[in-house]
């Protein structure tokens, strides 16, 4: 397990930030998920190193993170959800400086700047000063800063605010390279959801400083209910009282799709039988894929 | 936007180093960022200014066979003594140009950190808040040294060619230490002064006003006070007159 936290606790004054988080990671790219408050960047800085946790306990790649603070910061990468940079610096410089005081020495540190612009795509930029730099290149310049010195993991905290959606899908097509073919681990959190889903393979969910949920998110699709969609003629609210009288949670589309969460180990077979006792005739039924929002909405407990 | 044309993302094989002062890169890169601002090569130039008019004066003293002209008696025309050092030294346009240099090399190291985001990115490296501080106060130590120590201490080296003798260091053997003590005391000063402003303000602009604003608005006040309280402590609130 590359990240491993016990029981971690954290509050700032009154207010509980973290409250007895358990977590392991493994390999791949991990979404951390959770509505503002939820404890999500307390968890990034503790693993950072940034704050002590003022109970548990937690490793990130066998490194203690109470003790070994600069040993972690030397082995993951960082891109912070604002715009940073040093005024003055071209992208060479400031990417080869963030190289060298992670450690690398500075010849080293200068040629990996240049591939690194490269591969972000500022290869071509990499001259001009950051201060002329617009969002999508800025955002860009910051995964170049964190992959600089060859990470074993990468935080992303809210990789793609303030793209347009071109720049977004090129974010994340990035991402998704590092993630999936350059055998480094990817942490990401985000509040975009669609983000989570295209480029995670396990998903964290935090709510109100708790683990709400956690796991691979084909588990979770799985594990927490079916979905299945609906379209029917006749009486839709004695339908809808048959389902529920059965345990499941129905929800309806503006165009009157009808959602219907089954709990698990329900019987589908149960959606036919309410069928006939509300005396209504099933014209499509999809076994529909649960989306990462069905999932968040689920674990804290928002609609 | 610029497309993403290639996707080379190899691992590099080299070995992450535990640095004897992580700092140095920022030290580094400080100075090299004030020599990038506009017009700093020339203020830095200009600071050199009272060096260059004691090497002058000192070259006239030695070379006074050349010079008789100028003069009516029998005087010496300058007396080189630990004096001429210290008029050179703690006058006041000497002082006004290092603040000058400190200004455009010192005024946005913390200032433009906090207003671009970047504290975190340094945090987010093996650098604890000690080697950021080192580090930033390096960038103004290196420019204080610089322009009070190095080019003193030549001026005694050339003292030294012009005599032909090391009669001059032996009669003062104490003043290349004094001129160190003093350049120590400068850079001490100067710099907690001038990273203290810096990390009050977001705006380096404003950090330019107050680094001025606070040191010469004291022997403002120091002249006020001295007016209604005619005793030489008031220059105690004077940093001018401190130094």
């Amino acid at each position: 397990m590359s990240i491993e936290v016990k029981d971690l606790s954290f509050s700032y004054g009154r207010i509980v930030a973290l409250d007895g988080v358990t977590l392991r990671l493994g390999e791949g790219a991990v979404g951390l998920l959770g509505p503002n408050g939820a404890g999500k960047s307390t968890l990034l800085r503790i693993l950072l190193g940034f704050l002590v946790p003022q109970r548990g306990e937690g490793r990130v790649l066998e490194y203690d993170i109470r003790r070994s603070q600069a040993m972690i910061r030397r082995s993951v990468g960082y891109m912070p959800e604002s715009d940073c940079f040093i005024g003055g610096m071209d992208a060479v410089m400031f990417t080869a400086y963030f190289g060298e005081l992670s450690g690398m020495p500075r010849q080293e540190a200068m040629k990996r700047a240049h591939e690194v612009l490269f591969y972000v795509g500022l290869g071509e930029a990499r001259y001009r000063l950051l201060d002329t730099y617009s969002a999508g290149m800025k955002q860009r310049l910051k995964l170049a800063q964190a992959l600089v010195h060859d990470p074993k993991i990468l935080f992303l905290d809210e990789p793609t605010s303030n793209l347009d959606p071109t720049g977004r899908a090129e974010i994340l097509d990035l991402i998704k390279d590092i993630a999936t073919n350059k055998s480094i681990q990817v942490i990401l959190s985000s509040h975009i959801l669609d983000d989570i889903e295209s480029v995670c393979s396990s998903v964290v969910i935090l709510n109100k400083g708790k683990l709400a949920a956690e796991g691979r998110m084909d588990d979770l699709r799985t594990i927490r209910y079916s979905l299945y969609e609906i379209r029917i003629k006749g009486d839709e609210e004695a339908f809808r009282r048959e389902l529920e009288g059965r345990g499941c949670k129905v929800d309806e589309t503006e165009d009157r799709l009808i959602k219907v969460y089954m709990p698990e180990g329900a019987d589908r077979m149960d959606l036919f039988r309410a069928a006939v006792g509300a005396g209504v005739q099933l014209r499509s039924f999809v076994k529909s894929r649960t989306s990462l929002e069905d999932l968040f909405a689920g674990a804290v407990g928002v609609d | 936007m610029a497309v993403v044309r290639e996707k080379g993302y190899t691992h590099w094989d080299g070995r992450l180093a535990e640095r004897r002062f992580p700092w140095l890169p920022i030290t580094r890169t400080g100075i090299r960022l004030a020599f990038r601002k506009r017009g700093f090569k020339f203020v830095f130039a200009g600071a050199f200014l009272p060096a260059f008019v004691a090497l002058g004066g000192l070259y006239v003293s030695e070379r006074l066979e050349d010079f008789k002209a100028l003069v009516q008696s029998n005087r010496a025309l300058i007396k080189i003594d630990p004096n001429y050092f210290k008029l050179f030294l703690t006058n006041q346009s000497a002082l006004f140009w290092l603040v000058l240099v400190l200004v455009f090399a010192g005024a946005g190291l913390i200032a433009e950190d906090l207003k671009h985001n970047s504290l975190q990115l340094y945090f987010a490296r093996p650098l604890g808040k000690k080697d950021y501080i080192i580090g930033k106060m390096s960038v103004a130590a290196f420019f204080i040294t610089v322009l009070t120590a190095l080019p003193w201490l030549v001026l005694i080296v050339f003292k030294l060619i012009f005599a032909g003798s090391f009669a001059f260091l032996l009669a003062y053997p104490w003043l290349p230490l004094s001129i160190l003590g003093y350049s120590a005391l400068l850079t001490m000063f100067f710099g907690s002064y001038v990273l203290l402003m810096s990390a009050l303000s977001r705006n380096t602009r404003y950090v330019i006003v107050l680094v001025f604003g606070v040191y010469y608005f004291s022997g403002i006040l120091s002249e006020t006070l001295r007016h209604f309280f005619p005793t030489p402590y008031m220059s105690l609130f004077s940093i001018p007159d401190n130094l």
